[in-house]
């Protein structure tokens, strides 16, 4: 009997199916990789089976019996765990108060006093057994990686979890700590604790896991014993369908218009951008791909100078900025849109014309007093020119669609009239018309000679906008590749197989 | 058609609510006590009763509209007048001993501020113990004690005369409500102020200045109840080392209360003067009545908390 089987899951969220007909089952003692590229489904499904998402459809059943996970403590209750650093740590509390964090505290009778004698001696015996060193007195907040990342499983252990789920647990730890997390899940495996193991490091998994669940757009693709697969087949299976980029009309050649922006091995101050190259060119639309944590965010931040940076050059039209900020980078004609609609770009209880014109307000304002009539002016230009839904520009963003949403914070950049956009996924959330509408304004605007730096984690996306596509990859930008004629399959080979050489080098070394 | 009516009338209700309340309340004070609260001499009087508060509750506003509070607005208040009264019992030109502590307050709050947006330190940390400093600096200067000896006639003119049978003071309120709300509404300062309250993160990336504006909230917050505490000390012709301190809680009553008015849950400067108006004409009413003064708390209190929990319930 398996510990965990689901059958046929289904998750949408208003019409978009986000996982469909998902089946798997997990057996005792089995380290089961979960592999898909950005968007496959891997967290939706993580959700569901701790109780944090309800499913659609489809059932689950738990050493046979079916269960319904209402809440994540009745996923706890059963023996589900997930492993993610620091998420679920109380960052002052220490590593003993994590342990214990939301579990009966050992106590006397008739005295409410907590016995920490009694928690301590609990704690030190549970290390002992994994064979795994955490400093239990330390705060959480004062820990590496790592050390978390050990503390939650030992909260794991503790509460007698039979299955454990890890998302990326390797992604900020070095090799030697990799291998203390490794030998630990290998002893909890032959303790016959059950891992689900989700991570984008294709060779981690070949070391790991028995077998291998590949997902993609929501469906489950196949599940295989590692023998029978190879790192190739399993990109091709991930990637799906041979997908050749459509990209923006080929007649266009941007190659001999001037630079507008070149970025040399920018770095920045909390190193999520550790060396990035690149160039855009008058009327060109480049697309930035790489798998979450790859630092594209970050690094357009540090292009418009809302994110420190300690090294490299950014030369915009050719002149270098020593120091950009959002009032410089407004001034040269640069704008961000955020990937964060709520948190960073729109102010949710300003109206739509008071969020359009933001940016701008000095154009209408003399001796500091805002010239309403041309305000309004302007914001129902723009209004009608992106079509934005709405019985008035006072309406509150508030109650906006998201697509429509969106689409103010397009106006909110167009109203500065930028040479180059900076946009980080300017298609998430949205319905498929306004994504539409979004790509033919920016290839418009390319068209008129602006410049675009389009960064998604959709590389179907990606290929049908960009004229060229770089990729980055734990900080770095690893490769720049002309979008004609390229293929997912292609990029993807880029993305993993970068990471092989890194951590075949690695194991030389041992 | 009828329902969209309907939702308007609501609406209605929820922006203008605390202004029925208001009328409600004038209303009430006037049936039950016609011959001394429904006279053309008491609105003057609460006019003039309210103006401190209102000066000091329009700073509070523009702090609050930046996401921010000033806890210090009370002691900056005791510390404005003692500061001006010591300054002209000194003997220096009335319009100097007026001017310089609003100044000096101005510099304290821009201090307040550029300590919140520098280090990131919460401004109700910043600002209480800012209030614990210039309490500690206004008793240093009076030694405890209430200073009304050698004050010159002339400090007392703005505090105690009238024109035209409108008290100066009320004309300041009237005057300087105005501004704030010119201010607040057709000027791009107080858009941005809004825009920061809204979403500082999103308003960074638009280009505002967060440190400079956030700066310059505070710093016109501490000049106001500076003034409304050498106001204060003018109307009564002596400065108490906590003369002021009296005026924080009401100040953010007033604030408070106007959110739930014209702009609902924004601060705004209509409401806060609504806000300041309706404590006012509470504690004026019901000293009229003979109700005891702490009853008087009671009901004021009452009032906040039902005015902020109905409009909670309005927006559901």
């Amino acid at each position: 009997m398996s510990l965990l089987k689901v059958s046929e899951l289904d998750k949408r969220f208003g019409k978009n199916y986000i996982l469909s007909g998902v089946s798997l089952s997990i057996e005792s003692g089995e380290i089961h990789a979960l592999v898909g590229e950005n968007g496959a489904g891997k967290s939706t499904f993580i959700k569901i089976m701790t109780g944090v998402y309800q499913p659609e459809g489809g059932e689950i059943f738990w050493q046979g019996e079916k269960v319904v996970l209402k809440s994540p403590r009745d996923a706890r209750d059963l023996g589900i765990s997930v492993i993610h650093q620091d998420r679920h740590l109380v960052p002052y509390f220490t590593g003993l108060e994590n342990l214990y964090l939301g579990a009966n505290y050992p106590k006397r009778k008739f005295w409410p006093g907590i016995r920490w004698g009694i928690m301590r001696e609990e704690a030190e015996r549970l290390k002992a057994q994994l064979g795994i060193e955490v400093p239990l007195e330390k705060q959480a907040q004062d820990m590496s990686p790592t050390e978390r990342t050990l503390l939650e499983i030992l909260r794991a252990v503790r509460v007698g979890s039979k299955l454990l789920f890890l998302d990326e647990p390797t992604a900020s730890l070095t090799d030697q700590e990799t291998e203390t997390l490794f030998r630990l899940l290998l002893h909890l495996k032959s303790q016959g604790t059950a891992i689900i193991y989700v991570t984008h490091r294709l060779d981690e998994i070949f070391r790991l896991a028995e077998r291998i669940t590949v997902l993609r757009n929501g469906q489950r693709v196949g599940t295989m014993f590692k023998d029978e697969v190879n790192k190739d087949t399993l990109i091709q299976l991930m990637a799906g369908r041979e997908l050749v980029a459509s990209g923006p009309p080929k007649a266009q050649k941007v190659n001999d218009q001037p630079l507008v922006l070149e970025v040399k091995g920018l770095q920045t101050v909390d190193k999520r951008v550790k060396h990035a190259d690149i160039s855009v060119r008058k009327g060109e639309i480049l697309g930035v791909y790489g798998l979450a944590g790859a630092g594209r965010t970050e690094l357009l931040e540090a292009i418009y100078g809302i994110r420190p940076k300690c090294a490299g050059e950014i030369k915009l039209n050719g002149k270098a900025l020593s120091r950009p900020s959002p009032v410089s980078s407004l001034r040269e004609g640069v704008v961000l849109v955020p990937e964060d609609r709520r948190g960073q770009a729109l102010i949710m209880d300003m109206s739509i014309r008071e969020n359009i014109t933001l940016p701008v307000l000095r154009h209408y304002t003399v001796g500091g007093v805002i010239a309403h009539s041309q305000e309004r002016r302007e914001a129902k230009d723009f209004i009608s020119k992106l079509k934005i839904k709405t019985e008035s520009q006072e309406q509150s963003v508030q109650v906006l669609s998201g697509g429509n949403q969106q689409k103010v914070v397009f106006a909110k950049a167009l109203i500065s009239r930028p040479g180059l956009f900076l946009c980080d996924e300017p298609t998430q959330g949205v319905d498929v018309m306004t994504r539409s509408e979004i790509h033919r304004l920016l290839r418009d605007q390319a068209e008129q000679g602006r410049s675009v730096v389009y960064v998604s984690s959709d590389l179907e996306e990606v290929l049908e906008v960009a004229h060229r596509l770089v990729i980055m990859q734990d900080g770095e930008t690893i490769a720049e590749l002309s979008a004609e004629g390229l293929t997912q399959e292609a990029v993807l080979q880029h993305c993993y197989h970068r990471r092989k050489e890194s951590e075949s080098l690695i194991g030389g070394e041992r | 058609m009828e329902e969209r009516g309907k939702l308007n009338g609501l609406r209605l209700l929820r922006m203008y609510g605390t202004v029925i309340a208001a009328v409600l309340i004038v209303l009430g004070f006037s049936v039950l006590s016609p011959s001394s609260f429904a006279t053309l001499d008491n609105a003057v009087n609460i006019s003039r009763q309210i103006s401190f508060l209102v000066i000091i509750a329009l700073g509070a506003t523009l702090v609050m509209a930046v996401g921010e509070f000033d806890l210090s607005v009370g002691a900056m208040a005791s510390f404005g007048g003692v500061f001006s009264a010591k300054l002209a019992v000194q003997g220096l030109p009335l319009g100097a001993a007026f001017l310089i502590p609003v100044g000096v307050a101005f510099i304290i709050g821009l201090i307040n501020g550029w300590i919140v947006t520098q280090f990131r330190v919460l401004s109700f940390i910043t600002t209480m113990a800012m209030g614990t400093i210039l309490g500690g600096f206004t008793f240093w200067f009076t030694g405890g004690t209430t200073i009304f000896e050698h004050i010159p006639v002339g400090f007392r003119y703005v505090g105690q005369t009238e024109w035209v049978g409108i008290p100066i003071l009320s004309f300041l309120m009237i005057m300087l409500t105005l501004i704030f709300w010119f201010v607040m509404v057709h000027t791009a300062f107080g858009r941005q102020l809004y825009a920061l309250g809204g979403n500082e993160a999103a308003s960074r990336i638009a280009g505002i200045k967060v440190g400079t504006n956030k700066n310059l909230a505070f710093a016109i917050c501490a000049a106001l109840a500076a003034l409304a505490g050498i106001l204060m000390a003018s109307r009564l012709g002596s400065a108490h080392p906590t003369g002021g301190n009296g005026l924080f809680l009401p100040a953010y009553a007033a604030a408070f209360l106007g959110m739930t008015s014209f702009k609902e849950g924004v601060p705004n400067i209509w409401g806060t003067f609504v806000g300041a108006a309706i404590i006012g004409i509470l504690a004026n009413g019901l000293t009229i009545l003979e109700v005891p003064t702490f009853m008087q708390d009671v009901i004021t209190g009452v009032i906040v908390i039902s005015a902020v929990i109905l409009q909670k319930i309005g927006r559901r």
